[in-house]
């Protein structure tokens, strides 16, 4: 049993580092389209897909 | 390695600590990319792995000798931990690959600190995006064969049990989870361990070598530590060696079970 | 010497997030020694917590990549 957990533990890993890359991407691309000078998209798309992450690994392994 | 010690001795330059341009060893013969060391042992490696289970498997007797002893433990370690415990029944298909993956890393990894080869060729990063990419296809094959297309990728994308604008934030992420970073990191995680861990070992054995070639003694002196510490490394690196050789199975194995065994 | 303080900065970010999941685990495996038949209620919490101190350690690499 003890394999699956970290089986379990690496796709947390996974789960956590594509959420931040893929929305905190989206946001600073929004960032780079606007162009204005700040950086707001890019915080906010970090914030939201750890939060959408974190979501997600609650549905996968924390639901019991 | 050895143009290195040597450009230490005459040089009298300071320490130039390893780096990555340590790892891009110059071709053997020629001027190609395709006859540099790691070439050679991987090809080695596929000889070794051969040779070895090939004679540990002519001879099979209800009595096993040493040879056959060893080839059968490990066989069965592949076969009982990583195939039937984590796939199930359906585990046999899968057997070949996993054995053929466990004993093709082993076997690399652990040549990063046999003398005289002492190069693990994982540590470029090519070699395990391959072994990466087969397990990619292989799992997602397997997905897509056992429960169809469609019903595999909606298995994928959607969790169920949540609202329906929630996948709008999810989607993206699990589909990004399944086809760029398991790859990714099954790839990343052994070619960063091996290539840490040569790193590791050039910088204690050539900072001792350095320091014993120093004119102050007080260098001189403290230089058996670092050889001392760089052969306590290498029975590190072995551990890390086998482990990781372990892990990248373990880990395509659970890839494979979780394409077999995912209902919802 | 080359490189950026920006990575000085993410190590020793990490020093926390590196603490925590050693005292996750470290709880979760005295708490299954003790108990064994509780492993299948703490496992998901001990996963979360791992989650949550790993986002942050991931946060703080993601940061020190693109804070100019």
């Amino acid at each position: 049993m003890a394999s699956n957990d970290e089986g379990a533990l690496w796709s947390i890993f996974g789960y956590l580092i594509s959420g931040l890359l893929i929305w905190g991407g989206i946001g600073m691309a929004l960032d780079h389209w606007f162009d204005k000078g700040h950086h707001w998209f890019t915080l906010g798309g970090f914030l939201l897909g750890m939060g959408a992450s974190l979501y997600l690994v609650w549905l996968r392994f924390g639901r019991e | 390695m050895g143009d290195r010690v040597r450009s230490f001795q005459f040089s009298g330059e300071g320490f130039v600590p390893p780096s990555t341009a340590d790892f891009n060893l110059p071709p053997a013969f020629g001027h190609s990319e395709y006859t540099t060391k790691p070439v050679f042992l991987v090809f080695l490696s596929i000889i070794v792995v051969s040779a070895f289970f090939i004679a540990a498997s002519r001879k099979a007797a209800i009595v096993p000798s040493k040879l056959q002893f060893a080839g059968e433990s490990i066989y069965s370690f592949v076969r009982h931990d990583l195939g039937e415990e984590i796939i199930g029944h359906e585990f046999m298909r899968f057997v070949p690959f996993l054995f053929t993956l466990f004993t093709f890393v082993l076997t690399n990894n652990v040549f990063g600190i046999v003398p005289f080869l002492q190069f693990p060729a994982m540590s470029h990063v090519g070699f395990p995006y391959v072994l990466a990419l087969f397990s990619f296809f292989i799992f997602h094959a397997v997905g897509i064969k056992k429960q169809g297309l469609g019903k595999y990728l909606r298995g994928i994308a959607f969790m169920p049990g949540v609202p329906k604008f929630v996948y709008i934030l999810l989607t993206p992420i699990e589909i990004a989870t399944f086809f760029i970073v398991r790859p990714l990191t099954l790839s990343l995680r052994l070619f960063a361990n091996m290539f840490a861990g040569h790193l590791l070992l050039l910088v204690f054995i050539t900072g001792g070598d350095y320091m014993l070639h120093d004119s102050h003694t007080f260098l001189k002196i403290l230089s058996p530590f670092s050889f001392t510490m760089g052969i306590g490394m290498t029975f590190f690196e072995f551990m890390v060696q086998c482990l990781q050789a372990y892990i990248i199975t373990l880990l395509t194995a659970l890839f494979i079970a979780g394409a077999l065994a995912d209902e919802h | 010497m080359h490189g950026t303080l920006n990575l000085v900065g993410y190590g020793l970010s990490a020093i926390g997030p590196a603490i925590a999941t050693g005292m996750i685990f470290a709880a979760y495996i005295s708490g299954v020694a003790r108990q064994p038949e509780a492993r299948s209620v703490l496992q998901p919490l001990a996963f979360l917590g791992f989650a949550l101190a790993e986002a942050l350690a991931l946060f703080g690499l993601v940061l020190a990549f693109v804070l100019k």
